[in-house]
């Protein structure tokens, strides 16, 4: 169910947006921000999901938060021309690696687990 | 029930997410953005690109001006006679000096830069479509009854002017570069005099420029987007 759900939103997403208007480059650099922001949380939720502290709420206010939140920061560091979507970028990014550790390391583990399991059995 | 909801809500936030990223992937590519890694170049593009929107956005915005002044002026005019008249003369003198869109049939002239091997040439400037190749053709599709000419979308008006710019050359103080497809609205049979042997033409061709001369049925010519300005010529 929820994997059918996640196909079809993103095979939904893909042809919209092939299909949607072009915007206007200046915006484009806050969109792009904005899908940095949406993609550390996704990625931030599967670690949760990995160490069984998933709370649904927490994800989709941080999926829309963070997106927002990026937006404005964008925005503000513009007007007072400050590069502050560069600290965005570093702090979401840095984070998507230390959630994609935990991801990796947990399936290494798991793997490493089952086949000193099979060992085990076969000896 | 709980399962269902959640499921709602991921398929929501994947739709969201991949549309951002398409829509993204759509702009830059559109742009004709090559993203490079530095710095400095990636964000005088982008200056060079908001300001390009910023540019066409009011090119557009005129544009819509300019129609819904013709729309009032053709609705003030229309029971009026005297102002009809007016209004007729007014659109005569715009397609002549070249402030209006005119279509009719003409020929199409294009030149090209000779694609030879630069070291096989004599004289390599002789491989490239100069502006005086440009005027000359000018010249004699005028000589031979071009009634509107356009270069690259460049109507020529009475005050265009057509200089050499190092690799590209200035028309309307335009930036123009090769391929030069000048469209010139006239009787297409005396207009394709331009290919008779000895013409300007063949003898173009002589030095490998690529050139070719297409009648037409249904050419358009755009109208100057320029600002015609006298302010130093007065009329009695």
């Amino acid at each position: 169910m929820i994997f059918i759900a996640i196909i079809l939103g993103c095979i939904l997403g893909a042809i919209l947006g092939i299909n949607a208007p072009m915007i206007s480059y200046t915006y484009s650099s806050y969109l792009a921000i904005a899908v940095v922001a949406a993609l550390d949380t996704v990625f931030g939720g599967i670690a949760s999901v990995v160490n069984k502290k998933f709370d649904i709420k927490i994800f989709i206010s941080g999926f829309f938060g963070n997106a927002i939140l990026a937006i404005l920061l964008t925005m503000l560091g513009e007007k007072l021309n400050v590069d502050i979507y560069l600290a965005a970028i570093v702090v979401f990014v840095g984070r998507m690696f230390v959630n994609l550790g935990i991801i990796r390391r947990y399936y290494v583990e798991k793997w490493t687990s089952k086949f000193s399991k099979k060992k085990e059995k076969s000896k | 029930m709980n399962k269902l909801k959640v499921s709602i809500v991921l398929g929501i936030m994947c739709f969201v997410l991949t549309y951002g990223i398409f829509l993204q992937i759509k702009t830059v590519e559109n742009s004709n953005m090559e993203v490079s890694q530095n710095y400095e170049e990636n964000n005088l593009r982008a200056e060079v690109l908001k300001f390009k929107e910023k540019y066409d956005n009011k090119a557009k915005d005129l544009e819509k001006l300019e129609k819904d002044l013709e729309e009032e002026r053709k609705e003030a005019t229309q029971d009026n006679t005297e102002l009809e008249n007016e209004e007729i003369q007014i659109k005569k003198a715009n397609k002549i000096i070249g402030l209006s869109e005119v279509t009719g049939p003409g020929v199409i002239v294009t030149l090209q830069d000779s694609e030879m091997n630069p070291s096989n040439a004599l004289n390599i400037s002789d491989l490239l479509v100069h502006d005086l190749d440009v005027l000359n053709v000018i010249n004699e599709l005028k000589n031979a009854g071009a009634e509107a000419i356009s270069i690259n979308g460049q109507r020529l008006v009475s005050t265009t002017a057509i200089s050499c710019e190092g690799n590209v050359i200035n028309i309307n103080k335009v930036k123009v570069g090769a391929p030069f497809e000048i469209k010139a609205i006239g009787l297409p049979e005396s207009l394709s005099a331009l290919e008779r042997p000895g013409g300007y033409l063949p003898f173009l061709e002589k030095y490998s420029i690529k050139t070719s001369l297409e009648k037409s049925n249904q050419l358009t010519i755009p109208k100057y987007s320029g600002k015609l300005e006298f302010s130093y010529g007065k009329s009695k």
